[in-house]
């Protein structure tokens, strides 16, 4: 668990391809322990410091509703890393989440500046008093739509 | 819809409910409500307030649906149960939704106020079970706002009910969904406890109100045929069954007024 991420850069749409919608897609999110806000950037560089959501590569936040531990006894909240194929139980309640965040001019703005690739910056926020590391995901991926 | 239901018939939807803008609630509607609340966090079995809260978090089994595909239909089936229980206690009350994009106050005043009607306001907050406690000393509810401004603006829901698709839409939603419970704080900031909070009612009715708003906005599109007929446990009720508010006695009209027609005498 980390508190701040930034991503190695991802390719920006070619130049030309016409596209009305652009979102990042965040996959495999941990969602096991204290809520949070996590706030993302978009910038070629990355995003240093304490950058805050007025910060000009700042393209929207994300929130999670964490669970706030286990409360069950040794082994309750692991997920199970097989699963049958008869098995008609409900997934696992800490199967991870997906969120999308929709960043069209944020891209198309990257584009004008003649910017082809950049990288994604996330910092989280969690609620109360909790720890700031509460950030796990696998992915992050850019998707525009024609 | 089947065939024998109301609307299918022809007929005016005599027992249809209106679920109601918090904000908009009138004195004797408000009182009910609270009466209806109060009447459940009295009755310590499985029809009173603490029994129904528990289902979403603590005491184990969490039972409820979120980051995964039946989190719309799971929170519709959850509401419409409680809402019959608070019915079952006072005949006719309803939910009401709690607009989180109208910042002129943060929390409405219903929800907000330690006191009402000269006594303990039921909706300021509850009573936490001791078996639905995160830890030992959490014996009622708490709430940590942020400042209005916060709370997600009407753009933001906007841009999410224009999705055709319906998981970018429920995933968008659920996204905004899980700002609110961070930006209210305390026990609503944790799935564990969030039910307890009197609060999180009229917050889930504007999540299902959305996906009502949604349903209208995009008639042809809708939850993917092969969970329809997925259980929403522990509920006795089908993704299927979710579908239409109609079948399940109520709506959010904006507004709504109704006269008697000649009848069929």
């Amino acid at each position: 668990m980390v508190e701040r991420f930034t991503s190695k850069p991802i390719e920006l749409p070619p130049a030309g391809h016409r596209f009305a919608r652009a979102d990042l897609l965040f996959y495999g999110l941990d969602h096991s322990g204290a809520s949070y806000e996590a706030r993302v950037f978009l910038d070629p560089r990355g995003v240093g410091g304490n950058a805050n959501a007025e910060h000009r590569a700042y393209v929207g936040s994300f929130y999670i509703l964490g669970h706030g531990g286990c409360f069950g006894d040794v082994g309750h909240c692991d997920i199970p890393s097989a699963r049958d194929a008869f098995d008609l139980r409900p997934a696992h309640q800490l199967e991870p989440a997906l969120r999308i965040l929709t960043v069209t001019d944020a891209v198309r703005n990257l584009l004008e500046r003649g910017i082809g690739e950049a990288k994604v910056t996330v910092t989280a926020h969690a609620v109360g008093r909790a720890a700031n590391d509460v950030l796990a995901f696998e992915t992050v991926r850019l998707a525009s739509y024609g | 819809m089947s065939a024998g239901t109301p609307q299918a018939r022809g007929l005016a939807p005599h027992a249809l409910r209106h679920r109601r803008d918090a904000r908009q609630l009138t004195t004797g509607q408000l009182a009910d409500f609270r009466r209806a609340i109060t009447a459940t966090q009295g009755i310590g079995d499985d029809r009173g307030y603490q029994y129904w809260a528990g289902i979403h978090g603590l005491p184990l089994p969490i039972s409820c649906v979120h980051h995964r595909e039946l989190f719309l239909p799971w929170h519709r089936a959850y509401l419409y149960l409680f809402e019959k229980a608070l019915q079952d206690q006072v005949p006719g009350v309803t939910l009401p939704w709690w607009d989180w994009t109208h910042h002129g106050g943060g929390i409405p005043d219903a929800y907000a106020k330690r006191r009402a009607e000269g006594r303990k306001n039921p909706l300021f907050d509850s009573p936490i079970q001791a078996s639905g406690r995160a830890t030992p000393s959490q014996r009622r509810t708490t709430r940590s706002p942020g400042a209005p401004g916060g709370l997600p603006l009407p753009g933001q829901v906007e841009a999410v009910l224009k999705n055709s698709d319906f998981f970018t839409f429920q995933t968008q939603l659920e996204s905004i969904h899980d700002g609110v419970h961070v930006w209210t704080g305390g026990t609503m900031s944790d799935i564990a406890t969030a039910a307890y909070d009197p609060l999180f009612w009229a917050h889930h009715s504007m999540i299902d109100r959305l996906w009502y708003l949604w349903q209208l906005r995009h008639p042809g599109g809708g939850v993917p045929a092969a969970l329809l007929d997925r259980a929403l446990a522990p509920f006795p009720m089908t993704v299927r069954d979710t579908l239409h508010v109609s079948r399940l006695g109520y709506d959010y009209a904006a507004a709504t007024a109704a006269a008697p027609g000649p009848g069929h005498g």
